[in-house]
């Protein structure tokens, strides 16, 4: 059971941080500090709208948590994944990766980042703007 | 005269599992830590991976050293920033607030 504390902490620690942004609203101003990168420059980095991307989806609002960022959204499964084999991993003793991932799937993450970057911050991106 | 330095040599064997690229670390830093420095272990993370796989077992070591490294950063500042914005908004609460 030791060897699964790790990953049950941070199970606990998703969930305590999922709890408190749904009762502590993002939506209100002044609740949580502002983007520094939108405090900056004035355009959205790719991680806006973040924290009221895991509210809606904590209540349940899926369209508003699509509409807000769905890098968020795209990304929780990814992570729930990668959860999932460390804890598999974990629990039979055994090292996490055997052998290395296809390069070209990390280099097309890269690309989607960037490309969802730049063009949630042009006008006609404007439906994946936070 | 050739150089030519088969795969597996430089005391890793392809058996051996590749170092770590921090990839988890890379993604929570680009979508929750405000600052996009996340993104740059994103490309130090696709660097171990690609490196392992051509044989530079060296050089996939050094990217994974810099992905933990740039996901750190983009961590630590972003904790800054929160405690650097929790003290402007106590100092401006206590100016504004009248007795």
């Amino acid at each position: 059971m030791r060897r699964l504390a790790a990953p049950g902490g941070v199970l606990a620690l998703a969930a305590a941080v999922v709890a408190f942004v749904a009762v502590v609203d993002p939506n209100a101003e002044g609740t949580y500090p502002s983007c520094p990168f939108l405090a900056l420059t004035g355009h959205q980095c790719p991680g806006c709208g973040a924290l009221r991307t895991l509210h809606a989806l904590a209540h349940g609002r899926v369209g508003t948590a699509l509409a807000l960022n769905v890098l968020v959204v795209a990304m929780l499964p990814l992570l729930a994944f990668f959860w999932a084999r460390w804890t598999a991993a974990r629990a039979r003793g055994r090292p996490v990766r055997t052998r290395a991932g296809d390069p070209r799937l990390i280099w097309a993450l890269f690309a989607g980042v960037v490309v969802f970057w730049v063009v949630r911050n042009l006008p006609f991106g404007a439906f994946l703007a936070a | 005269m050739s150089y030519y330095t088969p795969p597996g040599a430089g005391g890793y064997p392809q058996s051996s599992p590749p170092p770590p690229n921090n990839l988890v670390w890379a993604i929570l830093t680009t979508i929750f830590c405000c600052l996009p420095a996340g993104i740059v272990s994103i490309v130090f993370a696709a660097q171990v991976n690609s490196k392992w796989q051509q044989g530079d077992y060296q050089g996939a070591q050094n990217a994974s050293k810099n992905a933990k490294t740039w996901a750190i950063v983009s961590a630590v500042a972003g904790v800054l920033f929160g405690i650097v914005y929790g003290i402007i908004m106590l100092v401006a609460a206590s100016e504004t607030s009248t007795y």
